[in-house]
């Protein structure tokens, strides 16, 4: 039996192809797909470039590409990114995503728990080996820390290399499965590492933030899932229609930083005013991520907007990028008036052996003083 | 490494041990000229040294070309007396007046201040900026000097430049992303901090002790420093 | 080894004045526009801050642990006594020490105190133009560097007393007022003797000559040796001391000024409650407190400006006193010539420079900036208190034929008193 076309499993939802093709074109532009990309991706001469709109690419690609298995494994986590997910205010766009995928194996989601869960999870890698997506959510502990985590009686590391072999594409969603998030912040108690320090044989798409924005991970799985990969990536492995500008670079809040405009604190006449947030610590300048042109619940608003400094939460480390209220151009940690006292005590101690030496010397020229 | 690590790398520890040697190389320097020992001076003043020093302080801040003196060296040498006094007025905009400095002073001292609107700022570190490279001009081709200059004034003015020019890149978001100019700016301040105490630099701790002798020699002798 | 000499001294100069004025310098070359040598010529060499370059390097090499570090690494090059023989050419040819340059410096530094520090190391070892060097051994020797010996300074006298019929006490016991001239004045200005004379009588001053401190000139702080400094001024402190007088007042020489009002003190000991002046310093007293009548306009007719000198005006301090006077010999002629007062351009005579043959091109050349100040006030006259800096204006007009009058200042009081 020939498996289900995604456009078919929406049609038997009782989706209208009007419903599927404005639903295509919103994930097309979710997935920030320009004319440019799909059309190289259809294997057209460059020339004939300005070919079929986004909107049809994605069309024409759900209605050809078979329904896609995913195995979701949470490990130091807090379920953010699921829970950010399912709730998302852009139905249409997850659902015709995260419905129509079949997701094998979440902990969270899953109605089956225990050894039958767990039994499933294996039953299913070994049926779509090498067919399967592969998402990540929580940060892995490693080294002497890694039984720290364990699912089953199994490391999170034992079990991640497990499912990771036999991935077609691995995705990381959320700072700690991309970069070790909150875990990994200092003391990093338990050694903890993203997906992609681990996972170096094949690519690993990092969905930074905390949690992921969920058109951004809906977006790159449509991507992987229409065209069998995830779209272009930056340094830092994260999908770049979505990580290619800075927070600050999009912010509705930018005029007032180039005013001189800023709120001095939560309360004040700038912070009522809407100016900058930019002496409260935002992080936007540094941070890259889709926050200030998506938004978050369907593009009603985003931290900035509602007047809250970004924290950099898509960025590595952010937890240790110096204090969130702290302007960003600040140095991380100030020394400590003690190493200060003491370095000006050196300076004192050399300055003043050297003068005195200085001082014998010129004693020895004959000094008149 | 990528720029992030590296950005927390020049933002933290190196700009950590940045200050700390600078700390103790200004102190080093200071005390090294405080402790040589100074010569009582004996002869009986006809004047007040602390009118003395109060006009050289005037003076010396206020060197407008509208003071005579200054007119008849700024008449000779416009280059200089400009340049210099347009690089340390936009200099002193920039680092004291600009906000993401004030932040930096701020989370120092514990205490901000308000501060000018980004396009003023900007302006004058281009005023600065663009002193610096007509000073550099001058250097290069002036007889005095190509005389007077020797490589640590050449230094002196790269570590000087990286931060500012580094900083204009960073501000306007020219050329490479934005962690990537932070950290080089960041890295720019870092060795300038570290070059002060050995170069003349320092030369802003030293200010105090010439213009302060200055307006004692001039004073006493009731003459207008 | 001359520059180990040199050296030494240098480390001996070197006191907490000194280093931090070294360490405020940021090498900006403000100073050479300051300059009136560098402005005659256009010589690089002649940039205040690089005539102290040796004391620089010295100060680097010996008081650095990094200069220390930079020497054996042959960065920092040592002094050697072709350095010095250099250095010794543009401080004492090019430079008169009138610390123009102090005012205009960014950062203040007194680099004229600094070059008079660079004089005394090449002094103590030797390498001073020969010029100077004939005239310093001239006064350790005969007591002047103009040859006024006992037998020619007596008879100078009589001289000048018969000459212009006046009075001169000298070695007046009890006297208050000690006057000590300069060689230039008693050799070439005899006149201002009488002028000064006559003034002093006028003003009913107690006032005499001596016949031990008979000159003020000091050709030991045009040298910067401190040893001979020293030797000329207890010269004149052991005249004063014996005649028990209260003040000592130098007449019209600016670097004696300089050497016994400002410098002495820090150098030996000055006898106690004597107190050191300057004539202009006098006059303007005797003026503002009507001891001394002078006829009001006696210098109308003509323009006529005054010319500051280094010594006595910037360092000395006596800037008002000349104005005074002149507003009431000249209320109508006198022009200010620009700049004046303390930030004045110097003659380009002082310092010794004008005893040196060899400096005669540069001193000429310097000498024309003052020209270019007089025709721009259309100056008919030009005075000044300073005898040193008289001998350069004549000296400096008629090389350039230039016509202009050069006139001590008390010479023109002495003949505008008012007769009682």
């Amino acid at each position: 039996m020939a498996e289900k076309t995604m456009y078919e499993h929406l049609r038997d939802e009782g989706l209208s192809r009007r419903d599927f093709l404005k639903a295509c074109g919103l994930l097309a532009a979710a997935m920030g797909l320009s004319s440019a990309p799909p059309v190289a991706a259809s294997g057209l001469p460059a020339h004939l470039s300005r070919g079929p709109s986004p909107a049809r690419m994605v069309a024409r690609a759900m209605q050809a590409r078979p329904r896609v298995p995913v195995i979701w494994l949470e490990f130091q986590d807090c379920a953010g990114c699921t829970e950010a997910l399912t709730r998302s205010h852009s139905p249409t766009l997850v659902d015709l995503v995260l419905t129509k995928i079949t997701i094998e194996y979440h902990e969270t989601l899953a109605a089956a728990a225990g050894y039958q869960l767990e039994e499933n999870k294996q039953k299913a890698m070994a049926q779509y080996h090498g067919q399967y997506v592969l998402v990540v959510e929580g940060s892995i502990p490693t080294g002497a820390y890694e039984a720290f985590c364990t699912v089953g009686g199994r490391t999170a590391l034992e079990q991640l290399k497990e499912a990771a072999a036999g991935a077609a594409a691995v995705i990381a969603t959320g700072n700690c499965a991309a970069f070790g998030g909150l875990p990994k912040a200092s003391p990093d108690p338990t050694s903890a590492k993203g997906v992609w320090e681990i996972i170096t044989d094949k690519p690993v798409v990092n969905i930074s933030g905390c949690p992921a924005i969920p058109e951004v991970f809906t977006g790159t799985l449509a991507n992987v899932l229409i065209f069998g990969a995830p779209p272009e990536l930056d340094s830092l492995n994260r999908p770049k229609p979505f990580y290619a500008q800075t927070v600050h670079d999009r912010c509705l809040r930018r005029a007032f930083y180039e005013a001189g405009k800023y709120a001095n604190s939560f309360d004040d006449e700038g912070a009522r005013k809407g100016y900058c947030l930019y002496k409260l610590g935002c992080k936007g300048p540094t941070t890259y991520n889709a926050c200030a042109s998506l938004k978050w619940d369907g593009g009603l608003s985003f931290p900035i907007q509602s007047g809250h400094p970004c924290l950099g939460c898509s960025q590595p480390g952010f937890w240790d990028g110096g204090g969130f209220y702290q302007g960003q151009s600040a140095p991380l940690d100030r020394p400590e008036v003690v190493m200060a006292a003491a370095a000006g005590a050196v300076g004192l101690a050399a300055g003043a052996g050297v003068a005195v030496a200085n001082r014998s010397q010129k004693k020895s020229a004959g000094t008149e003083e | 490494m990528n720029w992030d690590a590296f950005l927390a790398f020049v933002r933290g520890p190196l700009f950590q041990v940045a200050l700390l040697i600078f700390i103790a190389g200004m102190a080093y320097r200071l005390f090294r000229v405080v402790f040589l020992g100074w010569r009582r001076d004996r002869v009986p003043a006809s004047g007040s040294k602390a009118g003395g020093v109060a006009k050289s302080y005037a003076k010396g801040i206020l060197i407008w070309p509208f003071i005579p003196w200054v007119r008849n060296t700024f008449r000779r040498n416009p280059v200089i007396y400009l340049g210099g006094g347009l690089f340390h007025l936009g200099l002193f905009t920039v680092i004291f007046l600009g906000t993401a400095h004030m932040l930096v002073w701020k989370s120092l001292l514990g205490f901000g201040w308000p501060t000018l609107p980004l396009p003023i700022v900007d302006l004058m570190a281009v005023v600065g900026i663009t002193a610096m490279l007509v000073l550099l001009v001058f250097r290069l081709t002036n007889p005095v000097m190509k005389l007077i200059t020797g490589p640590a004034e050449w230094l002196n003015w790269l570590f000087v430049f990286l931060p500012m020019i580094t900083g204009y890149v960073l501000t306007h978001h020219l050329f490479f992303r934005y962690e990537v100019t932070f950290s080089l700016h960041m890295l720019a301040i870092d060795v300038m901090l570290i070059w002060i105490p050995f170069s003349r630099i320092s030369h802003f701790m030293f200010y105090f002790f010439s213009r302060t002798i200055h307006g004692i020699e001039f004073g006493k002798r009731a003459v207008s420093p | 080894m001359q520059s180990q000499t040199a050296m030494n001294t240098f480390v001996k100069e070197t006191g907490g004045w000194v280093a931090a004025q070294l360490e405020a310098c940021t090498r900006c070359g403000m100073c050479a526009e300051a300059c009136h040598f560098y402005q005659g010529t256009g010589n690089p060499e002649y940039t205040p801050v690089w005539k102290v370059e040796l004391l620089r390097r010295a100060y680097e090499q010996r008081f650095s642990p990094f200069g220390k570090l930079k020497v054996a690494l042959g960065i920092s090059k040592p002094i050697t006594d072709e350095d010095l023989q250099h250095w010794s050419t543009i401080i004492y040819e090019a430079c008169t020490v009138c610390n123009k340059c102090a005012l205009v410096c960014p950062m203040g530094i007194d680099l004229g105190t600094l070059i008079h520090d660079v004089r005394a190391a090449t002094a103590e070892a030797g390498v001073v133009p020969a010029d100077l060097m004939a005239a310093v051994n001239k006064q350790v020797e005969e007591g002047s560097p103009l040859g006024v010996t006992d037998d020619v300074f007596e008879s100078r006298l009589e001289f000048v007393q018969d000459e212009w019929e006046v009075d001169l006490p000298i070695d007046k016991q009890g006297a208050e007022t000690l006057v000590v001239f300069s060689s230039i004045e008693i050799m070439k200005f005899p006149a201002n003797l009488a002028a000064i004379a006559r003034i002093l009588n006028a003003a009913g001053e107690n006032w005499t000559l001596s016949t031990k401190a008979r000159e003020v000139v000091n050709f030991g702080f045009y040298e910067g040796s401190h040893e001979h400094t020293k030797l000329f001024l207890s010269r004149v402190f052991e005249g004063a001391k014996e005649l028990g007088v209260k003040r000592i007042v130098v007449t019209e020489c600016g670097h004696a000024y300089d050497a016994m009002r400002w410098t002495s003190y820090n150098l030996m000991e000055v006898p106690k409650g004597i107190e050191i002046t300057h004539i202009v310093a006098l006059m303007g007293d005797y003026v503002r407190t009507g001891r001394i009548k002078l006829k009001k306009g006696a210098y109308n007719n003509g323009t006529i400006t005054f010319h500051d000198a280094c010594k006595i005006q910037r360092k000395g301090g006596h800037i008002k006193e000349p104005r005074e006077i002149l507003g009431v010999l000249a209320p109508e002629s006198f022009k200010e010539m620009t700049p004046n007062r303390e930030e004045a351009v110097c003659c380009g005579g002082g310092g010794g420079v004008i005893a040196i043959k060899e400096a005669d091109p540069i001193r000429y050349a310097a000498f024309q900036l003052k020209i270019n100040q007089m025709t721009a006030v259309g100056a008919k006259t030009v005075a000044m208190s300073c005898s040193n800096c008289r001998l350069q204006f004549l000296d400096g007009i008629q090389h350039f034929k230039y016509d202009v009058k050069v006139r001590g200042l008390a010479e023109m009081v002495a003949e505008a008193l008012e007769e009682e």
